[in-house]
């Protein structure tokens, strides 16, 4: 339960109903600002470079990547999973906080699951122009086929990434979906236009607020929320068995699932963090994004950092523990000195040490500092990934097989083109849909308004 | 044909629940009530319930146990593969595969359900009485041919409740 004597109000500025709407509908209703447009065009042109570069991909062949015998998977798989990790947020968010009954998610979560959809979106190009032949990709589903009746290999983890990946893009997709068709509804019966009343009012689904609609909306919710929690173990933790049941050194460890799970929630928050920033500078949203809110996610942080660097020393202190002298050469002569030492560093700077600084409640407060952090841990992440694939194949058993490995334009064009996407998805996000879940946060008001707490009745416990 | 309605529009959810309250004290049938977001004494006072989680569960028994037959099928009847002398009926590396697809079985059939039982799909004619409740007021509807007593009554009641406005109307379904 949400005490606001303690904790003080969700939402600032003694709102009422029509308030909130207004508030949360007006960035549609206004006329698309400057630094839009200009972010759109940017976005638009780094997602051009990706789609060249994918054409070269397609065209030429993945000899235009600078992936090799030794070292297979390059950036396509660095950059998977760390789009991945960043899709983790939305749910990790929406579903946890829901199951946990945190109403202070009720501003944020909209947001995060609109991230999560276009991270996944990202994420999943990368599995599909690594198969070489992409027109061929379909090959993957498990249908009777005329190749002979071949199945798949149903006990390859990278069959099971394909599941995992596509079931979570459908899922967070219609949680995030159905999550905004009450909001829809108020947006048609508020619109002035013609034209905005058809298209919002096709996609609330002819939504009424009807206790009958109400009661299943409900019942919906705690069932996707319960079973969702779920997929965000599981969809990462799959994504670590790519890694984990191989027996490459740096990658046969136990401890991936884990470990990996909780990376993708660390670098989600980041990205929600990153994002919540940019939307409560943008839209002036400081009454429904407090600055409470930024300290809750600021917290949350600190205490994921601190598993993240339990982890990185657990994975060093096993490479030295299990008397492996391949495993001690990968961690310590691969990744704590030598040709990788900085990316190792970096990884451990910015997830273990730098997000450390939230635990001044200064910095917390600070939203330039918090914003520059979460950028960090994003960085930090993707170094993550770098170091886990590249130190461990570019020098694994055999010293002929060693090899150095650098990308391409190609491979960093189509990593620009997926950060081009996603701004690009996220602007259209600030633009289309209320940003902050209407009908949830009209839900927590009167709990969180000190004013009407005598009025309060036990309906959101 | 089209029944008049009596709708009763309220500012504050507890004045429209002790409305509610007094109203089923009466024996006045309630049509419908319209919230701008979930109010669980609503709910309750409506009496409506729904098997929904029964429904989950059962989608999830069945989508288990069909991803579990089709990968027995397809390892082990219809194409067994010798993967170095392993069985082939490899039951710990399907599990993964079934949990996934069991969610997604649950997530796609509840929506569906949803879709159906809340009658909430595209293009559908719904009747919304007063389309301010969805944004910022509590409308409680009843069926005029259905009134014992007068109409007067009942509007005295709603009014004396902290009813903001009471009129009748013909409910047309839009688009």
């Amino acid at each position: 339960m949400y005490k606001t004597e303690v904790r003080g109000p969700l939402i600032l500025g003694d709102k009422n109903y029509r308030q909130i709407s207004d508030d949360v509908i007006a960035p549609i209703n206004q006329p698309i600002p400057g630094w839009w447009k200009v972010a759109f065009f940017i976005a638009l042109l780094m997602g051009i470079f990706g789609i060249l570069a994918l054409y070269q991909t397609v065209v030429v062949g993945l000899g235009t990547w600078g992936v090799n015998n030794s070292v297979g998977w390059g950036w396509e798989i660095i950059n998977f999973v760390w789009w991945i990790g960043i899709g983790h947020a939305g749910t990790a968010f929406s579903i946890f906080l829901l199951i946990l009954r945190q109403k202070w998610r009720t501003s944020i979560n909209r947001a995060a699951e609109a991230m999560t959809v276009v991270a996944v979106m990202c994420a999943a190009i990368f599995p599909a122009i690594h198969m070489g032949r992409v027109w061929l990709a379909f090959f993957i589903f498990p249908y009777p086929n005329t190749r002979g009746s071949l199945w798949v290999n149903f006990n390859s983890p990278l069959f099971w990434d394909f599941i995992a990946i596509s079931a979570y893009l459908l899922i967070s997709a219609s949680f995030w979906y159905f999550g905004m068709v009450p909001d829809f509804a108020t947006i048609r019966d508020k619109a002035t236009s013609k034209i905005k009343k058809a298209v919002y009012g096709f996609f609330a689904f002819g939504w009424t607020g009807s206790s009958r609609e109400w009661l299943r909306y409900e019942a919906l919710s705690y069932v996707l929320g319960g079973i969702a929690a779920v997929l965000v173990v599981s969809v990462h933790s799959i994504v670590s068995t790519d890694f984990a049941v191989s027996v490459i050194p740096g990658w046969h460890t136990t401890v991936f699932p884990p470990y990996f799970v909780v990376g993708a929630i660390f670098s989600g928050f980041a990205m929600v963090m990153t994002l919540m920033i940019i939307i409560r500078k943008m839209y002036k949203f400081q009454e429904y994004v407090t600055d409470s809110h930024l300290n809750a996610i600021a917290k949350i942080l600190i205490f994921v950092s601190l598993i993240m660097g339990t982890a990185y020393a657990t994975e060093v202190f096993i490479g030295w523990y299990s008397g492996s002298e391949y495993e001690m050469f990968t961690f310590f002569k691969n990744r704590v000195t030598g040709d990788y030492a900085f990316q190792f560093w970096a990884m451990v700077v910015c997830n273990a040490f730098i997000p450390q600084l939230f635990w001044f409640k200064k910095v917390r407060q600070n939203l330039t500092m918090a914003f520059i952090i979460s950028i960090f841990i994003n960085i930090g992440m993707w170094y993550e990934r770098f170091n886990i694939l590249i130190t461990s194949l570019s020098k694994d058993y055999l010293p002929s097989s060693w090899t150095t490995y650098s990308p391409t334009w190609v491979e960093i064009g189509i990593y620009v083109g997926t950060l081009g996407l996603f701004t690009m998805g996220v602007l259209l996000f600030f633009k289309y849909i209320p940003m902050i879940a209407i009908s949830e946060v009209k839900s927590v008001l009167k709990v969180s308004t000190p004013v009407t707490n005598e009025k309060k009745h036990m309906s959101h416990e | 044909m089209n029944k008049t309605s009596i709708i009763g529009v309220f500012d504050e959810e507890h004045a429209l629940l002790a409305a509610v309250d007094q109203v089923k004290k009466e024996g006045i049938e309630i049509n419908e009530i319209y919230t701008p977001y979930p109010m669980h004494e609503v709910l309750e006072a409506m009496g409506n319930k729904t098997r929904f989680t029964f429904a989950a569960f059962l989608y999830g028994f069945i989508g288990a146990s069909s991803v579990l037959a089709f990968l027995y099928y397809t390892s082990v009847i219809d194409w067994p593969i010798n993967y170095g002398g392993k069985p082939t009926n490899a039951f710990p590396s399907f599990i993964v595969v079934t949990i996934i697809l069991t969610i997604l079985t649950v997530t796609l059939a509840s929506l569906f359900t949803f879709s159906a039982r809340a009658a909430i799909y595209p293009g559908k004619a719904y009747i919304l009485p007063d389309s301010r409740s969805t944004d910022d007021k509590f409308v409680i509807v009843f069926d005029k041919s259905m009134l014992k007593g007068g109409a007067e009554k009942l509007n005295a009641l709603l009014f004396e409740k902290g009813a903001v406005e009471v009129y009748e109307k013909e409910l047309q379904p839009q688009i």
